[in-house]
């Protein structure tokens, strides 16, 4: 979707601030944001593409002025809602109107080290497709896409490229956010930074993307 | 069940908007609160899982990954042939880690990592992505103007140098691989650990000194 989200290559947006204290959390808040996020059960049905999606949903004032861990507070609670797992008026009230039918996990630190580790997912597929394209081929990206989740950025879109590397197939993110899991063959595309920006000139500054083969068709 | 409804969910967001305090904590622990109540989550879990990201997993583990591959060329050879294998040696491997790249930076050539459309991050290598990272100024510049988001963190890229900048768009997570400084010959795989900072490891840091300490 062309979302607040797609935020490359947008201007206005003022210097990086670079100082900031070398700790993981810089408020308790989001310490506890991210314990719920990666202990949490999740909703029902959520792939980490439908997750994603429900973020770029967020309204654009929202999106572009709160804080990052605070859209993530509000992204999960919406999955969480959208799978009827929470209501709205429970949102309201800020009680569960159901007695609890499970107990959640209780981990220790050495239990959730090693959670972390067996969560390395696997996003690699192996389809019968042969892959339609090989590195040296020279591509250009689609012009439009679609109006759900995707992940071809709108400053790529429309853009010749070079096929650098093809990392076999992989789950296609744009069905993955319907609930679909289909593989399809996955490539890392190199720009020319001056085929993106018009004020790259002549620098030989180049942009890597890894996009979906049909993102992509043969020039 | 979910269902995969965009304008469901905008619908939902209008009135989370209207529904939720404004102020940030008290959103989280509506959350928190409501998903104990269900057991959907456990608030000593919780804190297991912010002193996991705290203590044991972060930078430190990213900086031992550059340590070895600046004194272990075959570790090296093997880093940039798959670098999930590699890091797999090191039981580095977990959240966000099973598709590594890793680029290396030479004299030539300096790499900066970015997710234009999120904040993709190596969260197992490299622990919890710095605020910076997921800004909109960052998100949108880096892939744009990378020579002037660097020379805001005080790194200056000579023209001659070809800036390579890696969009996270899919799974795959990359790590950069930053030069050994020079007048390190003498040190060993932890001393040099000590080193490589965290931003070298986006690519927002390039020349770092051979006696600072890196990242904690």
């Amino acid at each position: 979707m062309d979302g607040p989200h797609d935020l490359g290559g947008k201007e206005g947006f003022g210097p990086v601030v670079t100082d900031e204290a070398d700790t993981p959390f810089h408020h308790d808040w989001e310490g506890r944001m991210w314990g719920i996020s990666r202990s949490g059960a999740g909703a029902p049905g959520v792939t980490i593409d439908w997750w994603r999606h429900v973020r770029e949903l967020i309204d654009p004032v929202d999106y572009l002025t709160r804080p990052y861990f605070d859209s993530w507070a509000q992204t999960e609670l919406a999955t969480y809602i959208n799978a009827g797992v929470i209501t709205l008026d429970e949102v309201r009230s800020g009680h569960s109107a159901t007695q609890k039918d499970r107990e959640a996990r209780v981990q220790s630190v050495a239990e959730a080290i090693a959670q972390d580790a067996s969560q390395g997912t696997d996003f690699s597929r192996i389809i019968d497709a042969a892959p339609a394209l090989k590195v040296g081929d020279h591509v250009r990206t689609l012009e439009f896409t679609q109006q759900h989740h995707t992940r071809l950025p709108g400053y790529a879109r429309g853009k010749p490229g070079l096929i650098h590397a093809h990392h076999g197939a992989h789950i296609f993110p744009d069905e993955s956010a319907k609930g679909h899991e289909m593989g399809q063959h996955l490539y890392s595309v190199v720009f020319d930074a001056k085929n993106l920006w018009p004020e790259a000139g002549d620098k030989r500054d180049r942009v890597y993307l890894d996009l979906w083969e049909s993102y992509l068709e043969p020039l | 069940m979910s269902n995969y409804d965009s304008a469901k969910v905008a619908k939902i967001h209008h009135h989370l908007h209207s529904h939720l305090p404004s102020e940030p904590a008290l959103r989280v622990k509506a959350l928190e609160s409501l998903l104990v109540e269900k057991g959907l989550v456990n608030s000593q879990t919780i804190d297991a899982w912010v002193e996991a990201y705290s203590e044991e997993i972060g930078p430190k583990r990213g900086a031992r990954v550059v340590a070895k591959a600046w004194t272990d060329p075959a570790f090296k050879a093997r880093l940039m042939d798959d670098g999930t294998a590699a890091i797999d040696e090191l039981d580095f491997v977990g959240n966000a880690t099973a598709h590594l790249k890793a680029v290396e930076n030479t004299g030539s050539v300096h790499n900066l990592v970015v997710c234009t459309l999120c904040s993709c991050y190596p969260f197992a290598l490299l622990g919890v992505a710095p605020n910076w990272y997921k800004t909109a100024a960052y998100r949108s510049r880096a892939v744009r103007d990378p020579r002037g988001v660097l020379q805001e963190f005080g790194v200056n890229i000579a023209d001659d140098i070809e800036v390579r900048v890696w969009d996270n768009t899919a799974e795959l997570r990359y790590l950069v691989v930053p030069q050994r400084p020079a007048g390190t010959e003498g040190l060993d795989e932890e001393a040099l650990t000590g080193l490589v900072t965290r931003n070298a490891m986006i690519g927002t840091d390039r020349k770092f000194s051979a006696t600072a300490t890196g990242t904690s």
